[in-house]
């Protein structure tokens, strides 16, 4: 079936259409990843996003049942170069066509994923639509210019009700804005008794906990669109430890008086080199973030700026000066991506166990 | 005495991200880093005082003086009968005034109490500063003293049969933290 890929900007990309055949309206993205497809495409931090591979094949390894990020994907639709039709690998399950069919996810081939980076790259991100080749085109760009993209993105995809993820470890209290599982992966790895709440969840419920730390998760859209959550950090941040992720990340600098921005293009992508601006270690990160945190912002006497990308200066980490509250822009659990930086759950580890050792004392 | 058994129960990693945290503690808890000196004890403390200095200096900018204290003098433990040997000090010097500062202790392992005892004594012979924190990589526990550590990198129970052995990369090529058990 052919179809067409259109951007706000006039663009017209021609390809064929796999997956599901609906129409897809939404904000096209890239990742620069080579690997890790089944990953990006589950993460909800590309809810509402139209997903560019720049890698030409994808789906060769087909899709696993090991490594879901989450179980019903809202990725609006995945533009690729080539999809693999046959898969091969000793765990797949199902070729990446029959997931996008099964998961209503429409996807276009034959499209020049790196011709239409570079587009994006330059005019920063666009909305875009997927149509079929036989469409009104006047209609259908009227209808994309006329589109408002949606802002409660959080809600749609944080739980509803709360679940336990048991251990017998620490007792970490998990904030849902779209949580990937591989950080509940993590953190049972680490033994921890994880419990998951909603993204609108109080500080008094949580406190009510007793938690020995609480872990503000990754997830799509603008942080300035859930200010609710705001009085929930500012409640906890000098009573627990917190560790924030991506948006978690955001959200604990916006709770601390700093600014957030749009990015032109976003970071997404393993291949970004990060600086701990301490010990001047740097990991190559995974990466997925369309806001940053603007670090003129900042207030000193709040922050300290922990982190930074090393191609184009980006807030990656802060720290409360006072409190014990770490956050990271970048994914340390690292599905897909390198496991550099997997060493921060330890360091939340050792710093639940800091924190508990110091109230004793106290 | 021989050896019988070695562990590493910290490894270079989680040394160094011991260091981070507590350069962070120090600054979450001492409201910023004016007015601080770091005082390494020797020999191991000296090298992880310079590291946490480091690590301030990169996040703040600026440089924190650091102090190295010999103490050898001062333990109340050391019998007479090696106490002459035992006596000396090996260089002990502290670049600036510790008057009115906020000095922070800074050793590798917490065991006794003595080191840190000993360490107050020879502080309080060079000026009256206005307060003294301690930070060690490690508390093994088995106080003989009402001391206790402000900052600890890790807190590992021991028993009295067993030793505790930090390496530091400056020194012993490797940060870690052994137990050796040992037979009599």
């Amino acid at each position: 079936m052919k179809r067409l890929l259109i951007l706000e900007d006039g663009s017209i990309f021609k390809g064929r259409g796999f997956g599901a055949a609906n129409d897809a309206t939404g904000e096209v993205v890239f990742s620069t990843g080579m690997t890790g497809y089944q990953e990006s495409i589950t993460d909800q931090s590309y809810n509402g996003q139209m997903l560019i591979f720049t890698y030409p094949l994808i789906g060769n390894t087909g899709i696993n049942r090991e490594d879901y990020e989450s179980i019903d994907p809202t990725t609006k639709a995945v533009i690729v170069k080539e999809f693999a039709r046959v898969p091969s690998n000793w765990r797949s399950q199902m070729s990446l066509d029959e997931f996008l069919k099964i998961k209503k996810i429409p996807g276009i081939a034959g499209v020049d994923t790196r011709k239409l980076t570079r587009i994006i790259r330059q005019h920063g991100t666009m909305r875009g639509m997927i149509i079929d080749a036989e469409d009104d085109l006047k209609h259908a760009f009227d209808q994309l210019k006329a589109t408002v993209l949606p802002v409660n993105q959080v809600a749609q995809v944080s739980t509803n009700r709360s679940y336990v993820s048991p251990g017998e470890g620490k007792n970490v209290v998990v904030v849902d804005f779209g949580l990937k599982h591989s950080i509940l992966n993590e953190l049972n790895k680490r033994n921890c008794h994880v419990t998951v709440l909603p993204y609108n969840t109080t500080a008094e419920t949580i406190l009510s906990l007793n938690p020995d730390g609480v872990m503000l998760t990754n997830g799509p859209g603008d942080p300035t669109s859930i200010p609710t959550v705001l009085t929930m950090i500012q409640g906890i941040q000098e009573k627990l430890p917190v560790f924030g992720i991506c948006l978690g990340h955001q959200l604990i600098a916006l709770a601390n008086g700093a600014q957030t921005f749009k990015m032109k293009f976003g970071h997404r992508g393993f291949n970004h080199p990060v600086k701990e601006i301490a010990t001047g270690r740097i990991d190559f990160t995974s990466q997925n973030h369309g806001y940053a945190v603007d670090a003129n912002s900042i207030d000193k006497e709040k922050l300290l700026v922990t982190h930074i990308e090393l191609n184009d200066g980006t807030v990656e980490g802060v720290k409360h000066r006072y409190h014990p509250v770490f956050s990271v822009q970048y994914h340390p659990d690292a599905a897909p991506g390198p496991h550099d930086a997997a060493h921060l759950f330890d360091q939340f580890m050792e710093l639940m166990d800091a924190w508990k050792e110091t109230n004793k004392n106290a | 005495m021989s050896i019988k058994s070695e562990v590493e129960v910290v490894d270079q990693a989680a040394v160094k991200r011991a260091l981070t945290r507590i350069t962070y503690e120090i600054i979450e808890r001492n409201k910023g880093i004016d007015d601080l000196i770091l005082v390494g004890i020797k020999t191991r403390g000296i090298y992880l005082a310079r590291r946490i200095a480091e690590r301030m200096k990169q996040l703040e900018g600026v440089e924190i003086p650091v102090g190295e204290l010999d103490i050898s003098l001062y333990r109340d433990d050391v019998h007479s009968s090696s106490a002459t040997s035992e006596a000396q000090i090996n260089g002990s010097s502290i670049p600036v005034s510790i008057e009115g500062k906020q000095v922070i202790l800074i050793d590798d392992v917490l065991y006794t109490g003595r080191t840190i005892r000993a360490a107050l004594d020879a502080l309080m012979d060079i000026g009256r500063p206005s307060k003294i924190a301690v930070a060690v990589l490690v508390d093994r526990g088995h106080r003989e003293l009402p001391i206790r550590a402000d900052f600890v990198g890790k807190n590992i129970p021991t028993s009295l049969e067993e030793q505790i052995k930090v390496g530091v990369e400056e020194l012993d090529g490797e940060d870690h933290v052994l137990i050796q058990k040992l037979i009599k």
